[in-house]
């Protein structure tokens, strides 16, 4: 077993995950730049974004550093319950094959390109279109300290601590901040074919080399689990913390939360048109596999660490570096990088795009079309810079960030699920009070350390808070009125192709 | 409410009780199932089963309103 590798093979792993970041920067700038000279551009691809690359962008957006490093990582620590992520996304492509094409048919009659936009049209409210914005903007950021997480767990491991994984991480993300600022959301999503295809590969690669390496076969891998390790394969696991009940609430929490993220919201309005929103939903769950895949990498490294102290977030970099030749893990850790700094690019485009259009030229109406943009794309900086310092000064389980976003990301349910699509009486007064609630509790939650209450998520209650108050608040208070609702939920069921159905058609003026 | 709605909202709460209810009955260690322990298992299974799920509201879906997409891949 190679527990460590040189000094030379470590500086050839180096060199040439340097050189494929640098060349997959470059791929995402040339592919992108042409579609990028507008917001919608930019943002969406001007809506043109078929099933091949929808699939990658989706990909990408969903399978991560999380799932690539902090899923194993969770496997590991808490057994079981990791099951939870591959029933999350699932859950989610089933609600995604309603929503999304809804959402997506009414983004393009009234030229939506942000989550904000909706619900500001939705509920003639720019306030609250402002406040959901904003609010999302912060939310993210923790999503894409989660991938600066990632990368430096890569680079700890890689480097065996000799190279500073802080200027490293500097490093990585100018370099991502200059392929979005340059390449949009086109040339993401052809960075995402490539990072897809190697981190795929990789895992199964590890997949079927770890049974093999150390157990003598599949067979016997499992046999051993079931021995020596019943706790970790089942609920509630080895923490004897997450019941059945933390798995059900946790998976109806972040399945219905997943669209709630503005990145993946806004493939809704990137894609072509339903069919292709469709399709995906009928395919992607074959892509939680993988997931499962990760799952029994950390299962195994249970009984492969049994006996040493290893961080979570590092047992699949560890377990690469014991079973892989150098040349295959220099492309393995080509992977793991990309899975950290291709996925943060959306969320840190759709970030910026919230701040400088959703909210500066909301608050500022005169501001020129060509300067929301501009702002949009300097705010890349700024934001991954925020990003970066969250990520240095609060190191958690790449697993722990991720729940604490949905748990607070979730909370938008009432308003853009129930409200937005289904339940006309829904109000913005409804949607203040409702959201006010549930992040208030889940603030609380946070900093009390309360995690489940009564075996259920702590994010869930808080959910069920914030739909109970949203609903009553909203039977007291008045509703959209029909001649401005009615044109609104009515392009949700309009599929006729996009130049009949009169695409960016304006709502009326939002009355506050 | 038209079929194609109908069928969503079936496929989804089934979607979504294959991963909620089912774990109840196969939260063991043992016996194994294919050689795999039987939480395991199930959720091996039912992301393979999903896209059939899918499939067949996609089915109903497009006899009812049949569309083309418009623009790149």
């Amino acid at each position: 077993m190679r527990g460590n590798i040189e000094m030379s093979s470590l500086d050839l792993i180096i060199a040439f995950v340097a050189a494929g970041v640098i060349a997959i920067t470059l791929i995402g700038i040339r592919t992108g730049r042409a579609a990028s000279r507008t917001l919608e551009g930019w943002m969406v691809n001007d809506r043109r974004m078929g099933p091949f690359l929808t699939w990658f962008l989706l990909g990408t957006e969903i399978y991560t550093a999380f799932t690539f490093l902090g899923l194993a990582g969770f496997a590991f620590a808490s057994g079981g319950a990791a099951f939870y992520n591959v029933a999350t996304n699932d859950v989610g492509y089933a609600l995604g094959f309603f929503i999304l094409p809804a959402i997506g048919l009414i983004g393009r009659r009234f030229g939506h390109v942000t989550q904000s936009d909706f619900i500001a049209d939705r509920y003639q409210s720019p306030a609250l279109g402002i406040l959901i914005a904003a609010c999302s903007a912060i939310i993210m950021i923790a999503y894409i300290d989660l991938n600066i997480e990632g990368l430096g767990a890569i680079l700890n491991v890689l480097t065996a601590h000799r190279l500073n994984v802080v200027d490293a991480e500097i490093i990585g993300f100018l370099v991502l901040s200059m392929a979005v600022f340059f390449g949009g959301i086109r040339g993401n999503a052809w960075q995402s074919v490539i990072k897809d295809v190697l981190m795929f590969s990789c895992i199964a690669a590890l997949f079927f080399v770890v049974p093999y390496h150390f157990f003598g076969g599949f067979g016997p891998m499992f046999g051993r689990m079931i021995n020596e390790i019943p706790k970790n394969i089942t609920l509630p696991g080895p923490t004897h913390k997450l019941g059945l009940l933390w798995l059900a609430t946790t998976i109806l929490l972040t399945g219905f939360g997943q669209w709630m993220w503005p990145q993946w919201f806004n493939v809704a309005y990137s894609a072509r048109g339903s069919k292709t929103l469709k399709i995906q939903a009928v395919f992607m769950p074959f892509y939680q596999l993988v997931k499962v895949a990760v799952i029994t990498i950390g299962f195994a490294a249970v009984l492969i660490f049994a006996s040493q102290k290893v961080a979570g977030n590092e047992v699949v970099m560890l377990l690469a570096q014991q079973v892989f030749p150098v040349w295959f893990l220099a492309l393995f850790a080509l992977a793991a990088v990309l899975s950290a700094i291709v996925p943060a690019g959306p969320i840190i485009m759709m970030s910026c795009t919230l701040l400088a259009h959703n909210v500066y030229a909301k608050l500022l109406p005169a501001t020129k079309p060509e300067t929301v943009f501009g702002i949009s794309r300097g705010l890349v900086f700024v934001v991954t810079f925020f990003a970066l310092i969250l990520a240095i000064v609060a190191h958690s389980l790449i697993a722990l960030i991720l729940l604490a976003a949905y748990n607070f990301i979730a909370q938008l349910v009432p308003s853009v699920l129930i409200g937005g699509l289904f339940w006309r009486r829904a109000t913005k007064a409804g949607v203040f009070a409702g959201l006010a609630a549930g992040w208030a509790l889940t603030i609380y939650f946070l900093l009390a350390g309360i995690t489940q209450i009564d075996g259920m998520s702590s994010g869930f209650v808080a959910l069920i808070v914030n739909g109970l108050v949203f609903f009553a608040v909203s039977l007291v208070t008045r509703p959209v009125p029909s001649e401005v609702l009615d044109p609104f939920m009515a392009a949700a069921r309009d599929h006729r192709p996009a130049g009949a159905s009169g695409s960016h058609g304006a709502m009326p003026a939002p009355a506050e | 409410m038209r079929p194609p709605m109908i069928a969503w909202i079936i496929g989804l709460i089934l979607v979504i009780a294959l991963f909620t209810v089912g774990p109840v009955f196969f939260n063991s260690a043992t016996p194994a199932i294919l050689g795999m322990p039987p939480l395991y298992f199930w959720f091996v299974l039912v992301p393979l089963l999903n896209p059939i799920i899918l499939g067949t509201v996609y089915l109903i879906d497009r006899r009812e309103q049949p569309v083309t997409d418009e623009g790149e891949y």
